[in-house]
């Protein structure tokens, strides 16, 4: 298992460095840069300055060099200045990593434990009552686009019944900046994303414990005289389990999507706002970071399911 | 004789949909005496596995449902008892093997998981105590590196050692009667022997009554103290192995026996039953069998004939015998 891990992690190097060749050729294919954006039109002389200001910048150097300049100050730590916050890159990232980080693992909390249970629940009964009426519901929330669903939330929990903040990522208060507070304004958007996420879940799960129940070791378990509830927990669930991980391992991209477009809803300081704020005004350092830095969150997100198949499934193993 | 260990009496065994009701176990009559082998024959589909779940109140639900009989075992009638009681009963007092050693194991626990699960449901052990228990048992069903197995996971074993856990397995509580649903199809000859010895050697050793379902006849030969011969969810014949291989008396049992190849007789086609099994949802008045029989009268069709006592023990559904 660990040179399987040293392996993976080597193999997500030239991986990432794709991605940046990539990201930095279509990010210079824009039309404008961050100065055009900047820059008040009515100031005398202006040509001279913009190009006074993108010599300065590097930004009248070929392209390669560019890149390279970029490539050798990033991988030393020096990951450049902002131009429209006017603050190292590092500054802004920090902050925006933790929130995204709390809420999308709050929206991925959420998602498996309403999905999950639910699916469970379907399955213990099914083609039942509860398991016809569940179905069209979450069918319905399902067929609900999750930024539509958000701005639903927002107007009942937050204009109409003021029960949760309408934006932003922790409050001015004696509680600003506290691990309460910033749960309190993840939760809207957490569940916006979840309650969406969560049907799929719950189908995978109805499915899986359904047709695990089925299965030969099942009746063997309960000819050796155990209880249902012991039947499920230890044959049942952990089997059935095992799609509901590898679903898991191929949400952390879907994640990142849905988390770029709810922090934009929501107002929500995190990797996403950054993300579309640096793209909106051509802030090519931060573009470059915040690229790198979700690319690399995706791709250690798989890897960590690929290890939790295996913690799950003694079948599979690395090595 | 003495009392028997389990008595079947009118079981009945239907699937029930809305348009269709499968009778997969018609009425069957079966006594397994302590110490007796008791071999279940008949093609596919002719309600043999159904018997056996029915035995373990284990038929698949909800459309599976036994709508009448009773299994009188150890002097309880098994269908009276309350789940609770029921759960008590299965893997401890009666257990069970499958066809598929494969597919019956839990792939995600080692194989001491899966034993000592048993022996902790049934037995006041500490963990210690029941793992060195199922060490001590897989030995005994030859299992070798046994300490290091039960660390293992099915996967990691070949089919005949598979079969050999499911089998210490359902032995590790000592049961009175064990039922086992076909345990060599699934494996190879030289395997299939090995198994059939295990599962003698439990008998002598462990007192343990058995089941035995099959549809091969050498296996039959080789097991067998009584023989029940079923068709289309009906007993059709019982008795001793002797005399059935000595003298078969239901038409269907004939056939059957007809259908081994021998070494002597060189044929170009091996003899088969003519036909297939009746639909277990529409059976036809008279007797099950008599679309396929060569001495078939039209009486035959117009009543089912009852099974009787041709010879001292020796029952037949046939009224032309």
């Amino acid at each position: 298992m660990g040179t399987y891990v040293v392996r993976r992690v080597l193999g997500m190097i030239p991986m990432v460095f794709l991605i940046t060749v990539f990201v930095f050729l279509i990010m210079h294919a824009a039309p404008g840069n961050a100065f055009d954006a900047i820059m008040n039109p009515a100031i005398k002389d202006i040509e001279q300055l913009k190009e006074q200001l993108e010599h300065n910048a590097g930004l009248d150097q070929p392209l390669w060099w560019q890149y390279v300049h970029w490539l050798g100050l990033f991988v030393t730590g020096n990951w450049g200045f902002s131009f429209t916050h006017h603050v190292p890159v590092t500054d802004l990232v920090g902050p925006a990593i933790r929130n995204t980080l709390i809420l999308g693992i709050l929206a991925e909390v959420l998602t498996i434990a309403v999905g999950v249970p639910f699916g469970i629940l379907q399955a213990r009964n099914p083609y039942g009552k509860f398991d016809y009426t569940s179905n069209i519901v979450l069918f319905c929330l399902y067929s609900v686009p999750f930024f539509v669903f958000a701005i639903f939330m927002i107007y009942f929990f937050a204009i109409d019944l003021q029960w949760f903040p309408a934006q932003g990522s922790t409050g001015t208060g004696p509680n600003a900046g506290t691990l309460g507070d910033h749960l309190y304004h993840a939760l809207l958007p957490a569940l916006s994303l979840a309650v969406v996420n969560s049907t799929v879940y719950s189908r995978y799960t109805r499915g899986s414990m359904l047709d695990v129940a089925r299965k030969d070791y099942v009746r063997t378990a309960r000819a050796k005289g155990l209880e249902e509830g012991r039947v499920f927990t230890k044959h049942v669930f952990r089997n059935g389990m095992i799609p509901i991980v590898t679903q898991f391992g191929l949400d952390f991209g879907n994640m990142v999507g849905g988390l770029i477009i709810t922090e934009g809803i929501f107002q929500y300081q995190g990797m996403g706002q950054l993300v579309i704020d640096a793209v909106n005004g051509r802030d090519y350092n931060v573009i470059m970071a915040t690229t790198v830095l979700i690319a690399i969150g995706v791709l250690i997100g798989n890897l960590l399911a690929d290890i939790l198949y295996a913690v799950v499934d003694p079948r599979i193993r690395y090595d | 004789m003495a009392e028997p260990l389990l008595a079947i009496k009118n079981l009945k065994t239907y699937f029930i949909s809305k348009d269709a009701e499968v009778r997969a176990v018609d009425g069957i009559d079966i006594e397994v005496q302590p110490r007796q082998v008791v071999c279940i024959v008949g093609e596919s589909g002719c309600g043999k596995s159904m018997t056996s779940l029915s035995i373990m109140r284990l038929v698949p639900k909800p459309k599976g449902k036994i709508v009448d009989g009773e299994i009188w075992f150890n002097g309880r009638d098994l269908l009276k008892l309350s789940e609770d009681e029921m759960t008590d009963v299965r893997g401890n007092e009666i257990s069970m093997i499958f066809q598929e050693p494969m597919t019956a194991l839990n792939p995600v626990l080692t194989i001491g998981e899966q034993i000592t699960e048993v022996l902790l449901r049934h037995r006041k052990l500490t963990k210690r105590q029941a793992l060195a228990k199922a060490i001590e048992m897989l030995q005994f069903v030859g299992v070798p590196r046994a300490s290091e197995i039960v660390h293992e996971y099915p996967h990691q074993l070949s089919g005949g050692m598979r079969q050999r856990v499911m089998i210490a397995m359902a032995m590790v509580c000592e049961p009175k009667l064990l039922i086992a649903d076909e345990p060599t199809t699934a494996l190879d000859v030289t395997i299939q022997a090995q198994v059939l010895e295990l599962m003698k050697k439990m008998r002598e050793d462990f007192d343990t009554s058995i089941i035995l379902i099959t549809h091969d006849l050498g296996v039959v030969a080789d097991m067998a103290d009584h023989v029940v011969v079923m068709y289309a969810g009906q007993v059709v014949e019982s008795t001793d192995a002797d005399s059935l291989f000595a003298e078969p008396t239901h038409p269907y049992t004939k056939g059957l026996l007809a259908s081994i190849p021998s070494l002597e007789e060189e044929k170009d086609v091996l003899y088969s039953i003519p036909g297939t099994v009746p639909d277990a949802a529409a059976f036809p008045q008279g007797c099950r069998f008599a679309d396929r029989c060569p001495i078939a009268q039209p009486s035959c069709r117009e009543k089912m004939p009852e099974l009787r006592e041709v010879k001292p023990g020796h029952f037949v559904r046939c009224d032309l015998v």
